[in-house]
């Protein structure tokens, strides 16, 4: 009996103590704490334009306000103007009650965005009507904190929070737990989360929280295109203007459920230019892509086991058991922002959502080889499929099989390109080689046979140019060095080498040869420094220094180029104070050599500038200079803390709120009895509304003694006491009594 | 049954009652009119003003909130008002030498359209100013909400006056706001203020 009583009762307590242990994580993190303020600082942004004297709503997002003065992040998809989202204007919504949907109350501008990272963001800027909000007259609102995405484990528990509709829903949250990272080149291991927390379309741009309320990811999606045949979109205009709202209209895309989440760290430049207000321009011709033509495609799709520099370590067929690594490598071509990839994954023909990835925009350049995969987390063992779809159709497949145990198959593996010193070695970075006659190989070979035939490959531009067969002759183990020499030497541009075992891809891997021969690495960029002008003849001919006064118009970086072809892959990181806020990652698209291109920064602050050129990945060029003391002005707005004072303010006879009152907080350097108004005085005024309800605009500081002060027609002045908050008391809500007299 | 009627005698007071009571109405007269007197101080108690590098001098109601912005030369608020608190605001602006008093209040309209609901200009006018010298004067109106979006906050129908003039290669424009309700009845705060200002 007592047996039985145990094993029924046992599972049940099991499941209590989990859930138990689920939820207090989050307790005991402090979120239960963090969700109201977390819930009033996350908004709805409607994207619209306007046709004739009808305002047609394009695009929703959720957002989340990350500052006080009204800086919000959000997905670029759904505010920055495109084909599937075209409006122009930005209009926020804010969480004035939290069970209540939000009320639209702003504008907002665009300060940075990246159209792949699907990152955006932007800054309160004007009232509902587009009026200016002056500086320094929006009054202070909610924000989060931002946590440390690289910090976050799998199983990890995570809040999703955002609107679930289209506006017409109080804001909702979903919990989860982030289920696997999967990587792409850009961004190392962890270019995405997935969870399995249930995310309606919608709520796309809003946040993802840890436990301790931190702001750690944005859930993204790529929604179809806004027509009547693409699921999940909502019908809000009347667009053609026949009088109805239906099918017949264009519709706003919300998306299906997401299971996606950018980690905030890859938003960090982002986030920190528009802080700082710091918008950098390219002012020298870059050239013009020109109009994309052909349909993006998919090619050579295959598996490795491992990433070295961007590039597959070898290709293999199949894994053993145990295997935690794995990467799906292809070839794109005629790729952009606008493009939606996905790839579905099934294990023994059983759809595999913890590393398939759901539609999402493209972030890599227009062509070239990419990855993505999934490092340090366990593949059950079965028959995998991985299935490419582009713009939703599918572009390429490949199979294979994880389970039994690892073989020693003859292979080639880890391909690093350079050129050899005169002592014979290879010498290089592995991935540029600067213009010569020569480049040279190094591989690594395992369980090499002697007579096993083998094959390598070199391509330019797409093209082979060059190929050697022969019979394994060397030992099992090992590595090799071999070299190709083009009639009329190496042409600057993107190179690829495959190295083939007994007709089976082996190994690949892609170089680029850019710059000229330098030491120990290719001069493709020189003469970088910087100047301060008002404008480019002005840079140009100005001298170059490396410190400067503060307050100066612009801070431009200049810099030569040589032998660089269009179309290789090039980064410009603009640091202050050690700290990314500029990141320009796109394909060359300049002449072969040239001087003067330039960066433009107008009105810099205080700061330690540095700027980086990178080829490829590799850092090849960098130099600073230092403007006014050499150190960013402090934050307040991003440090600050205090409690946030509201109120009412009654009729102490009727006990009604008395509206349009003034309080004057008087300054914790003087007493109510020294106040003489003057507003040196003053530490913040606030005004009841139509119910005798205040807010201070600003937050107080913790342990400060401050005095009230009222003055108002037909009634008794008030000199309330001293006011006084302890630290961490976030919020104070008091009540003032007025005598009449 | 019959009733008598008569009048009662008269009652005789004293002569020293006559001038109890002629001294009782002489010292509710005179509480009175030292009542009135000193209500009509403290209505129109002033504080004193000065700027000596702007080369002002001026007296406002005592007990307005007293600012000196980097915007403005100095500006004073009755924070007592419930609703728009009436503000009187001096500013001084540089005139190039193509500028006409008229630019310039048409400038800072445009400047007020950006921020100001509603904002209309009424007309403009001339306005003699205390030393007989004319200046040009613009009246104008708009709406005042509280900007917290987080309260009900109440909108102020708002009436403006803004008398400008141009002495040393620099226009003083003095300026009058208050809710349209109380507007004439505050204008002649205004006017107090404007006959004690020394530019």
């Amino acid at each position: 009996m007592h047996t039985q009583v145990f094993r029924t009762v046992a599972p049940v307590a099991l499941a209590l103590l989990l859930f138990l242990a689920l939820t207090s994580s989050f307790a005991q993190g402090g979120f239960e704490r963090s969700l109201e303020r977390v819930k009033r600082a996350t908004v709805f942004v409607y994207q619209a334009e306007t046709d004739g004297n009808n305002l047609i709503v394009t695009c929703i997002s959720t957002g989340t306000l990350i500052s006080a003065d009204g800086l919000i992040i959000t997905k670029a998809n759904g505010v920055v103007p495109s084909q599937r989202c075209s409006g122009d204007t930005l209009f926020i919504s804010l969480n004035v009650d939290l069970e209540e949907p939000p009320i639209p109350k702003y504008r907002a501008d665009i300060l940075n965005a990246d159209a792949g990272l699907d990152i955006a963001l932007i800054r309160i800027a004007r009232e509902l009507d587009g009026r200016l909000i002056a500086q320094g007259e929006l009054p202070v609102l909610p924000f989060v904190a931002l946590g440390d995405s690289n910090g976050v484990s799998i199983d990890d528990n995570l809040v999703v929070v955002g609107y679930p509709d289209i506006g017409n829903e109080p804001v909702a949250f979903s919990r989860g737990t982030v289920t696997a990272f999967l990587a792409e080149p850009l961004t190392g291991s962890r270019t995405w989360f997935k969870t399995r927390a249930e995310i309606p379309g919608a709520m796309a741009g809003g946040g993802a929280y840890n436990t301790a309320g931190e702001l750690i990811g944005i859930p993204t999606n790529a929604p179809l295109a806004g027509s009547a045949a693409a699921s999940n979109c909502r019908y809000l205009n009347d667009t053609n203007n026949d009088g109805l709202v239906n099918s017949s209209d264009r519709c706003v895309p919300t998306g299906d459920f997401i299971s996606t989440i950018r980690p905030i760290a890859l938003a960090q430049h982002l986030i920190r230019g528009a802080r700082l207000g710091l918008r950098v321009e390219l002012t020298a011709a870059t050239g013009d892509a020109g109009p994309r033509r052909a349909l993006p495609s998919v090619s050579r799709v295959f598996i490795a086991p491992s990433v070295r520099d961007a590039m597959p370590s070898t290709v293999v067929g199949s894994l053993p058991s145990n295997t935690r690594n794995l990467y799906l490598f292809f070839d794109y071509n005629n790729f952009s922002a606008e493009t939606v990839y996905e790839l579905r994954v099934t294990r023994d023909g059983i759809p595999d959502s913890t590393f398939s990835l759901p539609p999402v925009h493209w972030s890599g350049g227009e062509r070239g080889l990419w990855y993505i995969g999934a490092r340090e987390q366990a593949w059950a063992n079965g028959a995998y499929e991985f299935t490419l779809l582009v713009n939703g159709a599918g572009a390429g497949n490949q199979k294979m099989i994880i389970g039994g145990a690892a073989q020693d198959r003859a292979h080639f593996s880890d391909i690093v390109f350079g050129t050899l010193d005169q002592a014979g070695n290879l010498i290089g970075n592995g991935s540029i080689v600067p213009l010569g006659n020569i480049a040279y190989a190094r591989f690594l070979h395992a369980n090499m046979a002697v007579g096993t035939p083998w094959s390598a490959i070199w391509y330019y531009a797409g093209t082979e140019f060059a190929r050697t067969s022969d019979a394994w002759s060397e030992d099992a183990f090992g590595s090799k060095v071999i070299s190709v020499d083009p009639a009329g030497g190496l042409l600057p541009g993107e190179y690829r080498l495959e190295l083939y075992v007994d007709g089976a891809l082996s190994a690949t891997s892609d170089f680029y040869v850019a710059g000229q021969q330098g030491s120990p690495l290719p001069r493709v960029f020189s003469n970088l420094r910087f100047t301060s002008a008002e404008s480019l003849p002005e840079a140009r001919l100005g001298s170059a220094a490396t410190s400067y006064p503060s307050s100066i118009p612009a801070l431009v970086a200049l810099f030569d180029w040589q032998r660089i072809i269009a179309g290789t892959p090039w980064t410009a990181s603009w640091l202050v104070d050690d700290q990314e806020f500029f990141r320009y990652s796109q394909p060359w698209l300049g002449q072969e050599t040239g001087s003067d291109f330039a960066l433009f920064l107008p009105n810099p602050p205080d700061g330690n500038y540095e700027l980086k050129l990178l080829v490829n990945d590799l850092l090849l060029l960098e130099q600073s200079a230092v403007v006014g003391i050499g150190q960013l002005p402090i934050d307040r707005f991003a440090e600050f803390q205090g409690t946030i004072l509201t109120g009412k303010v009654v009729d102490a006879a009727t006990q009604q709120g008395i509206p349009s009152l003034t309080i004057v907080l008087v300054s914790e350097d003087y007493d109510a009895s020294e106040f003489v108004w003057n507003q040196e005085q003053v530490v913040a005024l606030a005004t009841t509304d139509r119910n005798g309800e205040f807010q201070f605009a600003r937050p107080l500081a913790f342990d400060t003694p401050y005095s009230v002060v009222i003055e108002a027609e037909g009634y008794i002045p008030n000199f309330a006491d001293v006011f006084d908050f302890d630290a961490n008391q976030l919020g104070a809500d008091i009540t003032i009594e007025m005598v009449r007299g | 049954m019959a009733f008598e009627t008569g009048r009662s005698p008269a009652v005789q007071i004293t002569q020293r009652q006559r001038w109890s009571i002629a001294f009782s109405y002489m010292l509710i007269l005179g509480g009175l009119l030292l009542g009135v007197n000193q209500r009509d101080g403290l209505l129109n108690q002033t504080s004193v003003y000065t700027n000596n590098s702007a080369g002002i001098t001026a007296s406002y109601p005592a007990r307005w909130l007293l600012d000196e912005s980097e915007e403005t030369v100095f500006r004073v608020r009755d924070m007592s008002h419930l609703g728009f608190n009436t503000t009187i605001e001096v500013r001084s602006l540089p005139v190039g030498a193509d500028g006409a008093e008229r630019n310039l209040l048409d400038h800072l309209s445009l400047q007020r359209s950006q921020v100001f609901i509603d904002y209309s200009v009424l007309g403009y006018d001339t306005f003699l100013l205390p030393d007989d010298t004319q200046a040009i004067s613009m009246t104008y109106t708009f709406v005042s909400r509280d900007a917290s979006p987080f309260l009900e906050g109440v909108s102020s129908i708002v009436n403006g006056l803004d008398i400008l003039a141009i002495r040393r290669g620099q226009a003083l424009i003095v300026s009058f706001r208050a809710e349209s309700s109380i507007y004439q009845r505050e204008l002649e705060t205004f006017h107090r203020f404007i006959e004690n200002l020394e530019f």
